[in-house]
């Protein structure tokens, strides 16, 4: 909300106080001042300027150079860009040197080819309200030369981010009323009238919908003047952002900046009979002021006639043909409470918004209906003329103490022969809570002068009536913060006391993590964090999309948990796998021509166990996704391998380092993979590995071969982190023997590992495989064959291995293996 | 005779050892004077024929031979393997790059979490986590947000055909651990929380905080004030000049929100804001014990906070677009290697 400093000194002396200083003072009681504007001329370089001459600039559809004078004995040329003056006019020439608002100054210059000694302003490029479009021509009889500044009127405007929690704060008094109470300040006189001339309505007002609108008042005045408000009051409105519109609606709304609270100003002439406060017809049509057609619901609340024409949307918007125009001679002025969920259901849905709806739905004091009305009526009499009727009023004021508060309530009564009646909250402080909250720090005494600063009063010993504007102060704890902030919480000591609490099953899963992400990010991957929302179908290959999703568990349709409403169609499913944003982190950074991509994340998947009708389950899985090439090239090693499945292994294998990895192929073919194996750790089913299908990797620009593997973390950790004992070194030395079988091509290398186990030799310790040779050319190997050389080591645990002992042992492993690999040969 | 022999083989090797310029040279001349069949060994072999007077004289010749033979020969070898060694590292030029390894590393969000979670576990808070896809009673009625708020909307919020929703917040684990615990609860909760906001330069529609919460009996303003200090000048450095600012959530009251005092290089000092904080509001413990059927929390007293890693990275390392946390652009990533 924008407050006007000029405004604000109507009511509260500030006057030894530094714009920063005040600034600082509303910080530091909870209102974010978002933006500082200094308004007006605030130097002698900008003067008043008659224009001379005019001259289109050649070539120029807009520009002109103008022969000015500014009372300098001579003319000087500046070429202006707006058209809306003429030759005669007076207008502010900012001179060489002015430093503008906004800290824009003024130097000579050239434009089109042509010098420009100056500049003629507009009133915005001179932080003043902009009232025509282009230059600010100035009244005739302002003297040439005069400093603009002489004219203008300076102000500071504060914007203001009030919380939800302080509706009362949404007004100039409101405001001030503040300042007043936390610094301790005076007010100025209340600008409201002490006395409302009531009347009850009779039957001139229907309250068809006592729980919505429990209270209406409206008043009639016969004979007023429709005219532009007085200069007054159009600056105070400019000044807060607002359009002067005629003297009835400016002062509707200098009543809501003034007081906080919403009036509404009807034509007499065009309310038939009786209101009728009443729900819209489901499908009814209302045309607002701004003359857009909205389509109601039972639910919006209307303001009608005996016509049952609906004249406003209550709270929100006045309607098209209700207003005031210039031929009103006649006018009701309305001034209500609106229930607020109401109000911001209706301004919501529609996305009808109003400076009206945001104080209603925020919640509106209803003390200060007959107030606003009362003053409102006194300015219009004031400024249009006319007749008043006394303020008719139907129902009463809504009761926001709860039952057995009520009781003991303090009553605020108002109005004259119709009364409205206002229950205060009330509320039971223990200064043992204070004490427990501040640990002793804020004195009592002092914590009783804040609150009687803020407008509350002890009725009786520990029982507080809060002021019937502060809606928000309803237990305690609302009356506990009210001391902390205005005490300052920097008067507050610090501690720092603690207490130890059991590690929990999630420490434990951020240690595996943490040290999981490091260890893989050492082995030359980049962690990526993408987003959990991903697209459904999608062509742009940035984008992570479904169709590339590789979970462990295949999907049935309904497991996809989609967004209801989602911002776009990139964003519109909860991620089921990993691997749609690791392949477009892949794809996009191939785009910026990276070679290496060797990505893994570790993050939340998400679906539905039964089809969309289960429950909904989150796991936490590590991706990794490897392709390009395995480093950077560089002149040292020209060549770099190209990803490949046993680089991948490798990766996992770092992740469990002691256990057993293996990969068995699915059985169930995937769309999105050419080779798909479930990852078997331990002999535990603990993930998803596949090379990704190469029509994928055309369709993402992948060039290489892509591997993808997805572990299931809980998993992983158990296994990764279950307790283990170290083993003895061996006491004798061990011998290794070689052997290359030559096999066919197909034979995999479980096959062999197999049949060596089948020998069950007892002195063999290990092999490894460590070489396949292949030669596609057939030359020194039938192409559909391959040698593959595997190293064997054995030892005894109780003696040194003799050399006839260890051949005894390798030709039994040897023979083992041609035993259930006929198709095999030794070399 | 055996003396001048002597004699003669001991000058020839001494000369054909200084004139061996590689170690093979040098190994010939060593076995062919002192090895089975060299010079030496041959002259050795007529000590027979020398009569045994002479023979000490000879011996004594005769080994001193020997000994000024192989010290002239590791001598040379020495000076050999210097001179190789020398050559080994002749013409290596130290200038050129380096070879180059895989570059990995983690994102900024997992080192500013990381971080961040090290600070507090070091203060004593223990990690806790919820579901991302909650229920309205976790994400707003537990934290007492009003029914009609504007938050519990499907223009603002996620929302899923079955009614739940998309956390937009991680306090929402606040009520997930208190409805499962008894007090003391100290717990901290980095996570994810979605708002349905349209993403640009600065908003994303999924982002990262790091939630805490701390109840017990007594915990007061005091507390929360030494906490996030301590908390904050872990994070931002010692001299960090921290400040707080009355605010409102409908979860904690009073509610402050947090600047840090930063300066970026030539410019002045300015406050920006890190983090929401503030007395757990005693709504939310009622609304926890209504919902066991237990008292356990009616009479507590606690703070909570949260704070966004996004921002936190942001001001950490001068990142101007929120977007580039979710490009993963690996010249961005490897920034942070």
């Amino acid at each position: 909300m924008n407050i006007s400093k000029n405004w604000l000194d109507s009511y509260i002396d500030l006057s030894d106080l530094s714009t920063q200083e005040i600034a600082d003072m509303l910080t530091f009681a909870g209102i974010e001042v978002e933006g500082l504007q200094e308004r007006g001329v605030n130097t002698d370089l900008v003067v008043v300027a008659q224009v001379m001459q005019k001259t289109p600039v050649e070539g120029s559809d807009h520009l002109n150079v103008c022969m000015v004078d500014a009372g300098e004995g001579k003319l000087r040329q500046i070429v202006c860009g707006a058209s809306n003056y003429k030759v005669g006019d007076k207008v502010p020439c900012a001179l060489p040197g002015a430093i503008l608002p906004g800290g824009w100054e003024i130097k000579e210059g050239k434009m089109m080819g042509q010098a420009s000694c100056g500049m003629l302003c507009s009133a915005s490029e001179l932080g003043m309200p902009d009232k025509e479009h282009g230059l600010w021509i100035l009244p005739q009889d302002y003297a040439i030369g005069t400093p603009v500044r002489q004219f203008t009127q300076t102000d500071t405007l504060f914007e203001l981010e009030i919380t939800p929690n302080r509706p009362d704060l949404l007004s100039h008094w409101g405001m001030a009323r503040e300042l007043a109470g936390i610094s301790g300040r005076t007010l100025k006189q209340d600008p409201a009238p002490e006395n409302a001339d009531t009347v009850p309505a009779g039957d001139g007002i229907r309250l068809s919908a006592p729980e919505v609108c429990p209270l209406y008042t409206a008043t009639r005045i016969c004979g007023v003047k429709i005219a532009p408000s007085p200069e007054w009051l159009a600056q105070r409105l400019i000044a807060v952002g607002l359009r002067p519109i005629n003297n009835v609606v400016d002062i509707t709304n200098y009543c809501l900046f003034e007081l906080g609270h919403p009036l509404h100003a009807f034509d007499a002439a065009k309310v038939q009979g009786p209101l009728n406060i009443r729900c819209a017809r489901e499908g009814e049509q209302f045309t607002s002021l701004m003359d857009e057609t909205y389509s109601l619901l039972p639910d919006d609340l209307v303001i009608s006639d005996s016509t049952d024409n609906t004249l406003a949307l209550a709270g929100v918007m006045g309607g098209k043909d209700s207003g005031v125009t210039d031929a009103t001679t006649d006018i009701i002025l309305e001034s209500a409470w609106f229930l607020p969920s109401s109000v911001r259901r209706t301004s919501r849905r529609l996305g009808l918004g109003s400076d009206s709806s945001y104080r209603f739905e925020r919640g509106a004091s209803a003390w200060n209906v007959l107030r606003a009305a009362a003053r409102a009526v006194q300015l219009i009499l004031e400024c249009c003329g006319g007749r008043a009727e006394p303020i008719a009023v139907a129902g009463q004021a809504p009761c926001l103490v709860s039952e057995q508060k009520a009781a003991n309530a303090t009553v605020l009564q108002q109005g004259s022969q119709a009364k409205v009646f206002c229950a205060l909250q009330h509320v039971f402080l223990d200064w043992k809570e204070l004490d427990v909250m501040t640990r002793g720090s804020v004195p009592h005494m002092e914590a009783a002068r804040i609150l009687k600063n803020l407008g509350l009063r002890e009725s009786s010993a520990g029982e507080w009536d809060c002021p019937p504007w502060r809606l928000d102060l309803v237990r305690s704890c609302d009356l506990l913060e009210e001391i902390v902030r205005v005490y300052g919480i920097s008067n507050i000591p610090s501690s720092c006391t603690s207490i130890y609490v059991p590690e929990s099953r999630q420490d434990r899963a951020h240690d595996f993590r943490t040290e999981l992400s490091r260890r893989l990010a050492g082995a030359g991957l980049c962690e990526v964090q993408t987003f959990k929302l991903i697209a459904e179908q999608s062509s742009n290959p940035s984008v992570a999309a479904f169709p590339y999703a590789l979970p462990m568990k295949p999907l049935q349709e309904g497991d996809v948990i989609r967004v209801a409403l989602p911002l776009s169609e990139d964003h519109s499913i909860l991620r089921p796998s990993l691997s749609p944003g690791l392949l477009a982190v892949a794809a996009r950074n191939l785009n910026q021509g990276a070679e290496v991509l060797r990505f893994f994340e570790c993050g939340r998947i998400f679906r539905n166990t039964g089809g969309g009708k289960g429950k909904d389950i989150e796991a936490e899985v590590l991706g990794i996704l490897i392709a390009g090439k395995l480093a950077p090239a560089n002149w040292a090693q020209l060549k770099q391998p190209s990803a490949a499945p046993e680089h991948l292994l490798a990766l996992l294998e770092l992740a469990a380092p002691k256990a057993s990895i293996s990969l068995s192929p699915c059985k169930q073919n995937r769309e999105a993979a050419a080779l798909a194996a479930d990852i078997h750790i331990n002999g535990q089913n603990c993930g998803f590995f596949a090379k990704v299908a190469p029509a994928i990797c055309r369709t993402l620009g992948i060039p290489t071969d892509c591997y993808y593997a997805e572990l299931d973390l809980r998993k992983l950790q158990q296994i990764a982190t279950a307790p283990f004992k170290v083993k003895d070194l061996p006491l004798y030395p061990g011998s290794g023997r070689d052997a290359s079988i030559e096999a066919p091509a197909s034979l995999h290398h479980a096959d062999v590992l197999k049949a060596i186990e089948s020998a069950k030799q007892k002195l063999l310790v290990s092999c490894h495989l460590k070489e396949v040779f292949r030669d596609s050319s057939g030359q020194k190997l039938s192409a559909d064959r391959k040698a593959m050389t595997y190293s064997f080591l054995y030892r005894d645990s109780a003696k040194t291995l003799t050399a006839t002992e260890v051949d005894a042992a390798h030709s039994s492993v040897l023979q083992a293996i041609s035993r259930k690999l006929p198709d095999t040969k030794m070399r | 005779m055996m003396k001048e022999e002597i004699a003669n083989v001991k000058a020839t090797a001494l000369k054909d050892i200084a004139g061996a310029d590689n170690m093979k040279r040098l190994e010939e001349v060593r076995v062919s004077t002192l090895g089975k069949k060299g010079t030496l060994t041959r002259v050795q072999q007529g000590m027979r024929d020398v009569p045994a007077s002479e023979k000490p004289a000879v011996g004594a010749l005769l080994n001193e031979a020997r000994n000024t033979i192989s010290a002239a020969l590791d001598e040379r070898m020495r000076e050999l393997q210097r001179r190789l060694d020398e050559q080994s590292v002749a013409g290596i030029d130290l200038t050129l790059p380096a070879a180059t390894l895989p570059g990995g590393g983690l994102h900024p969000i997992s080192l500013v979490r990381e971080e961040a979670v090290r600070i507090l576990r070091r203060m004593g808070f223990c990690l806790a986590d919820g579901p991302e896809i909650e229920d309205e009673w976790h994400c707003f009625d537990a934290l007492n947000t009003p029914e009609d708020h504007p938050a519990r909307n499907e223009k603002d919020t996620f929302y899923f055909d079955s009614g739940k929703l998309l956390r937009t917040q991680t306090s929402t684990v606040q009520a997930r651990v208190m409805e499962s615990q008894a007090p003391p609860v100290r717990i901290i909760c980095p996570g994810s929380a979605f708002r349905r906001d349209a993403i640009d330069a600065t908003h994303l529609s999924a982002f990262n905080q790091i939630e805490g919460l701390y109840v017990d009996r007594e915990v007061s303003v005091c507390d929360l004030k030494g906490t996030l200090e301590y908390f904050l000048k872990a994070l931002f450095g010692d001299e960090t000049a921290v400040r707080f600012r009355p605010h409102f959530f409908p979860f904690t009251e009073p509610s402050f929100e947090i600047d840090v005092q930063l300066q970026a290089a030539g410019q002045a000092p300015r406050w920006i804001e890190i983090a929401g904080c503030g007395m757990v509001n005693p709504a939310v413990f009622e609304n926890i014990d209504k919902k066991t059927g237990k008292q356990l929390y009616t009479g507590c007293t606690g703070f909570a906070f949260g704070i966004g890693l996004e921002r936190l990275a942001m001001i950490r390392w001068g990142i101007r677009d929120i977007r580039l946390l979710i490009e993963n652009d690996v010249r961005f990533l490897a920034q942070f290697q």
